[in-house]
């Protein structure tokens, strides 16, 4: 019979790590029709990190993410970028994305204080202006300023920055320092059925909760979390990689590797945690790996609270669901008292 | 052996070693390189293409049983007036993320749209479950089907749709630090 449960699990997970040098640089250069183009070293691959940068940029220049162009992974023209890996590119890339968006920015301050006779504190950049804060009418076309910028000033608004995660180095004493820019946390929890009369988990439904900082594309964010619960999914209950005793791999292919399809799985219901770093883009921290780490600790708690074993090895097939079930079940008859 | 498919609304014809399957007939001699070549042996679904109205896998049939049929690939999709709106749908709501899988998915859903114009979730998840996704974990492709049903029921074309709003919002609600 079929038997429902469920299980929470949650987790920290550090990102920006400073054992050793970590930096993304990029250039950001504002052009005369009031675009911008922005090199970066890191690779988009399919998780948009490249729309959220355009976004970065966008912000800080006060123009929209269609007017970014952006060039990235090419050796040949773009600074280095420590790479799209440790759930760092929002994080680390953004942050030298939006110094050097804002550097460019600040010499359209400097030409725009003459063109508006204000000081450049005073000035805001904004729906593709540079505008008087607290008097937006009082502006000049981003477009104008940068033209002027090149034609008159002689100053062409670029900007170049890197961002490396301040370190604070271990104390071999104590074992006491920053080894992580910063941290994410998420809680998600798994409701299931287990068959108790073959092993088999059904995954119903999971809820997760991440607090990513600021969620610059909330819609990709989710993209990111639908896909780690999927991923500690796959974890949890089916992917293994089985090998022969030389080491080689019995099970090579999709057919006897077996991944998660659209029958396994559950409705993901996304909740992001309204958060704000303050040494992120923006607020911004991170959601890549996060989001698989508590999925299977979440669905073995969840089998626990169905049928009443600990799974300790993953993943949690169904013959090893029905052994830990028979074992528990045989342990109880010895208990009964004659 | 001489075979000739119609693809896409165009007849071609090429002259094939027996064993070469639809996929790379469509891929390697007529340059279709949307169909992917994902496992090459019926396992990932990233291959799909439709033919005669039903979603199979080309790298499981030869070339020569596609002869003389009517075949569809995600190249037949776009018209002059814009993307499907399978493939509109997805973009906006970002239920691709590397894309390999796309065009599997993609032709595996207009398979089905064609069949049953309003499925169900059910009806979504079976007609998908042969497309493995390693990025996503399924769910905006699910709801984009249904959102492309619902696209395909109304009255709206596809070229009304393509001047809606952009997928990307300036955001101009994020804090300052
Ligand atoms: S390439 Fe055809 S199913 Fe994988
Ligand atoms: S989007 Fe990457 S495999 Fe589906």
């Amino acid at each position: 019979m079929k038997r429902r449960g469920r299980g929470i699990a949650s987790m920290w997970y550090p990102v920006g790590f400073t054992v050793a040098a970590n930096p993304s640089g990029a250039v950001v250069k504002v052009n005369e029709d009031g675009t911008a183009v922005v090199l970066t070293g890191t690779v988009e691959t399919g998780q948009g990190a490249l729309g959220v940068l355009s976004q970065i940029a966008a912000e800080a220049l006060g123009i929209a993410p269609n007017d970014i162009h952006i060039v990235s992974g090419d050796t040949d023209t773009c600074p280095m970028d420590t790479g799209a890996i440790a759930s760092r590119t929002t994080y680390i890339t953004g942050n030298a994305i939006a110094a050097a968006a804002a550097e460019a920015r600040d010499t359209l301050f400097e030409v725009a204080s003459q063109m508006l006779g204000v000081k450049t504190s005073q000035l805001e950049a904004k729906d593709h202006k540079i505008q008087v804060k607290g008097f937006p009418a009082r502006s000049a076309p981003i477009a104008d300023v940068a033209l002027r910028a090149h034609l008159v000033n002689g100053t062409p608004p670029i900007g170049s920055a890197s961002w490396n995660p301040p370190t604070v180095p271990l104390d071999p004493e104590t074992g006491q320092g920053k080894p992580f820019g910063t941290y994410v946390y998420a809680t998600q929890i798994a409701e299931i059925d287990v068959d108790d009369e073959t092993g088999e988990v059904e995954v119903l439904r999971v809820t997760a909760s991440h607090d990513c900082g600021t969620a610059i594309n909330p819609m990709l964010v989710e993209g990111q979390i639908e896909g780690g619960v999927f991923m500690g999914l796959g974890f949890a209950l089916q992917e293994e990689i089985l090998f022969d005793k030389q080491g080689r791999q019995l099970n090579p292919n999709l057919t006897n590797y077996i991944m998660p399809t659209t029958l396994d799985m559950p409705v993901v219901e996304s909740d992001i945690v309204d958060s704000y770093d303050e040494t992120g883009p923006f607020g911004a921290k991170a959601v890549g790996e996060p989001s698989l780490v508590p999925t299977a600790a979440a669905i073995t708690n969840a089998i626990y609270d169905a049928v009443g074993v600990r799974i300790t090895a993953l993943p949690a097939t169904a013959e090893r669901v029905l052994a830990a079930i028979k074992a528990k079940r045989a342990m109880e008859q010895k208990q009964i008292p004659a | 052996m001489n075979v000739t498919i119609t693809v896409n609304g165009e007849v071609r014809s090429a002259s094939v070693p027996p064993e070469t399957t639809l996929l790379v007939l469509l891929r390697e001699h007529f340059l279709l390189t949307g169909a992917k070549t994902g496992c090459d042996v019926g396992d990932c679904g990233a291959c799909t293409v439709i033919v005669d109205g039903k979603a199979v896998n080309a790298c499981l049939m030869l070339a020569g049983q596609a002869d003389g049929r009517t075949v569809t690939t995600i190249e037949g999709l776009a018209t002059r007036e814009g993307l499907h709106p399978l493939q509109k749908v997805f973009e906006e709501t970002g239920a691709l993320q590397c894309g390999f899988c796309g065009p599997g998915v993609i032709m595996s859903s207009k398979a089905l749209l064609d069949e049953i114009p309003n499925p169900t979730t059910a009806e979504i998840r079976n007609a998908l479950a042969g497309n493995l996704c390693r990025c996503t974990g399924y769910q905006k492709m699910i709801e984009g089907v249904h959102e492309a049903a619902e696209m395909l029921q109304s009255t709206t074309t596809p070229a009304t749709l393509a001047t809606k709003t952009p997928a990307t919002p300036a955001l101009a609600a994020l804090p300052q630090r």
